[in-house]
């Protein structure tokens, strides 16, 4: 049998024997390629997935509580705000609408105000708690909140969908969609928002080239939120108070003619038509760009406000109360209006 | 029939010859000058490649020296005329190719010089031994995979991760019942490239992929500069990381942090830039270092109503059976911190109803499915223990080797010995 072999071998040149040799253990190494198997789940976090409406894109800077976090793409640029927070505990349905209606100026709700305007949707397999909050210091602006809840289990994720009431009304039934998309699961390790905490931050258009002020002394500073970019309050020695709020939003909002019969009602006067403007308006600098300001000043209640349009984007300079401590607080108003820089000139 | 009768020792002589002018060109590769040759040039090899050992690691001089057919070195500095020598690349002889000509020297012998007697049938026996321990070792090099298994106590395990070697996996979380996981290896994200894979709905466009690097969470209002720069989703962009590239460190305690930059593409167009970074210990080691990079185990990506996970690991391999750690257990030598014996016992689960208990302490390890499992670290205050995983489908060779080349040598003495007893029982003593 050797001699078989051997003369199979025979003739043949050595360096092609040390090249079989070389090939025979440079080939043992396996050729990597992508591996693709299933396995049994191990990932023990909270599962949250969804499809998104063409028109939605996803804000990049999810943070905190937030679960998920989007916009709705309209021609002046991301508009209203969609969210995805899940709650470790049960929370109470009062308790999330009681920190949402605060920011809209609602007094807390209890068991049976809350059931006032709680209602219950199915929507695909889901069944969800439906909340729509109106901004109510301002009754007549369209700001909304809509609030849908989902209970599972020891489980509950708020779905909060926030923006201007007609673009709301307009995304129905693509927020519907959405919500028949979603596949919630609890998981095993904590989710990160246990508590009720505080609404989204506001688009990064708003912060990250947000104004800045400065205030007089004696305003209070109040909290900023989600609709606020700044919150001051101003009080007397009688208990009299005003608010004062700086807010911005995407658009003309409705125009200065809706703004500001909103506003003018919000005080007790009567609205006006495009001729009866030029009564209430006159033209204000901010910035070194020429903005609206609004007196109306009725006995119980006066209203300082001032409307800037700048980059697609409207910026409202609010301050209302109590009559008596609104004229006082006038001139610190407009000096206030006088320091407010957008920082970009 | 008489011409047949040959004496016996010319008859086997003839036969070497035969073998000879069969194969004449064997007989250079056959020289005992060659044995000598690369047994000292195997010396030279082991002497650089410990002296290589200090600048590069262990792991580093075995791929440059051991595992290759050559290696260059460069003389050291600290040696007497460095000034001229250091920087000629002196190349070294590797130990494939060391290794490869002592088989084709040992074989050669085999055939065209030594005689098939039985006489010789021992000295055959050691030779063949020898070769068989070369091939061995050498399937070993090329085959066996290095891998560790790191289970808590009380918890279940399927899967082994590689010391060396990472891969990007993007693992759909959203099935309650299934995981599909998709894993592009090291060697891909090294070529880079864009990937696609049928179970993948998105390509994967790779940047840059690195061994090593060093990571540094910036201030918000500090930019990040260059490739951390690119990143715009995912832990990079939300930790504001700064990334710089180091070289891969060898040495036995270097740590080494993979990283890869990369896109995904939905229909040619990038979904963003996404950054992924691996943890020499694991990736579940990041919570503790900063609970920001937490999500470097998992960092979710939702894509036509899919969770997605992706994170980059250590190679994993998944086995069809599974571990659970039930108790841990270490001693000390009295008075000492020198550990004396670390054993874990745990449960071999083969399936629901066939499950094995086992005890795997120092050198008594658990042998399953082709793989060996060694005690390899354990951690008594945290609860738990690791073991090294061996697969070495070349690991009966060596101790057959041995067999052959006991025998051989039993054979060999006891037939010189026999030889020598018969001679001097028959030799008369002196009186």
């Amino acid at each position: 049998m050797f001699t078989t072999v051997a003369k199979s071998l025979n003739g043949l040149p050595p360096f092609l024997l040390l090249q079989a040799f070389a090939l025979t253990f440079s080939s043992c190494s396996e050729e990597k390629e992508i591996s693709s198997y299933e396995i049994s789940p191990e990932y023990d976090g909270p599962v949250v997935a969804w499809k998104l409406p063409e028109n939605w894109g996803e804000n990049p800077d999810l943070s905190g509580p937030m679960a998920g976090s989007f916009h709705i793409k309209t021609e002046l640029g991301p508009s209203g705000r969609i969210g995805v927070m899940p709650f470790r505990e049960a929370v109470s349905t009062r308790e999330v609408v009681n920190m949402f209606g605060r920011e809209l100026g609602y007094e807390n709700f209890d068991q049976n105000s809350l059931e006032l305007i709680l209602q219950t949707k199915t929507i695909g397999n889901k069944s969800f708690e439906w909340i729509p909050l109106t901004d109510q210091t301002d009754p007549a602006e369209s700001r909304m909140v809509l609030l849908a809840l989902l209970r599972k289990e020891q489980e509950t994720w708020l779905f909060p969908f926030i923006a201007d009431s007609p673009l709301i009304t307009q995304e129905m039934n693509n927020f519907k969609k959405f919500l028949k998309s979603v596949v919630v699961r609890a998981g095993k390790v904590p989710i990160r928002a246990r508590n009720p905490a505080a609404l989204p931050s506001p688009p990064p258009a708003q912060s990250a080239n947000g104004p800045t002020w400065e205030a007089p002394t004696h305003w209070i500073q109040g909290k900023p939120s989600s609709m606020r970019i700044g919150s001051f309050y101003v009080r007397d020695e009688n208990g009299n108070e005003l608010d004062f709020s700086i807010t911005s939003f995407p658009g003309d909002v409705g125009g200065v003619l809706a703004n500001v019969n909103r506003w003018l009602s919000q005080v007790g006067l009567d609205k006006v038509d495009e001729s009866g403007l030029a009564s209430y308006l006159s033209t204000v600098e901010i910035d070194g760009k020429s903005a609206q300001l609004l007196i109306a000043e009725n006995d119980d209640k006066s209203l300082y406000a001032a409307l800037l349009f700048r980059d697609d984007r409207s910026w409202f300079f609010k301050i209302m109360g109590e009559s008596s401590l609104a004229k006082i607080e006038k001139k610190n108003f407009l000096g206030f209006l006088d320091t407010v820089c957008f920082h970009d000139h | 029939m008489p011409d047949n009768k040959q004496p016996r020792n010319n008859r086997k002589k003839s036969s070497v010859g035969s073998r000879r002018k069969l194969l004449p060109w064997l007989i250079p590769f056959a020289s005992v000058r060659l044995t000598l040759s690369l047994l000292s040039l195997s010396m030279i090899l082991i002497f650089v490649a410990t002296l290589e050992q200090v600048r590069i690691g262990i792991r580093g001089a075995q791929a440059e020296f051991f595992e290759s057919f050559y290696g260059i070195w460069y003389y050291p500095d600290q040696f007497w005329g460095s000034e001229f020598l250091s920087s000629l690349p002196i190349p070294i002889p590797g130990g494939y190719l060391l290794g490869g000509l002592l088989i084709l020297n040992l074989i050669a012998a085999f055939i065209v010089r030594f005689q098939w007697s039985s006489k010789k049938i021992g000295i055959q026996l050691i030779h063949l031994g020898i070769i068989l321990l070369l091939i061995g070792q050498m399937i070993t090099q090329a085959k066996q995979v290095e891998s560790r298994m790191m289970i808590n106590k009380g918890e279940t395990s399927n899967y082994i991760e590689r010391f060396h070697g990472v891969e990007l996996a993007f693992t759909n979380v959203t099935d309650a019942s299934q995981n599909q996981v998709v894993a592009i290896p090291q060697e891909l994200l090294e070529k880079g490239g864009t990937f696609n894979h049928k179970d993948l709905p998105f390509d994967v466009r790779v940047r840059k992929f690195d061994r090593n690097c060093e990571v540094t969470i910036k201030q918000p209002d500090q930019s990040r500069q260059g490739l951390s720069k690119e990143v715009n989703r995912g832990v990079g962009f939300t930790s504001n990381l700064f990334l710089k590239e180091k070289e891969e460190d060898y040495s036995m305690d270097g740590l080494n942090f993979s990283f890869v930059v990369f896109d995904l593409i939905n229909e040619n167009e990038s979904m963003g830039t996404w950054l992924a970074l691996t943890h020499p210990a694991g990736n579940h080691v990041w919570e503790s270092v900063s609970p920001q990079l937490a999500d470097f185990a998992f960092q979710p990506l939702r894509y036509q109503g899919n969770l997605w996970g992706m994170t980059l690991r250590h190679e994993r391999e998944y086995l069809p059976f599974s571990i659970t750690l039930r108790s841990i257990a270490n001693e000390f030598y009295q008075g000492t911190e020198i550990p004396f014996n670390f054993e874990s016992r745990v449960t071999l689960n083969l399936d629901e109803k066939q499950k094995r208990d086992a005890l795997v302490y120092m050198n008594t390890p658990l042998r399953h499915g082709g793989k060996t499992f060694y005690q390899y670290q354990m951690n008594k205050a945290a609860d738990y223990s690791v073991f090294q995983v061996i697969r070495n489908p070349s690991w009966l060779l060596p101790y057959l080797a041995c067999i052959l080349v006991s025998i051989g040598l039993l054979w060999q003495f006891s037939f010189h010995l026999f030889s020598f007893l018969r001679k001097h029982k028959s030799t008369p003593r002196l009186a």
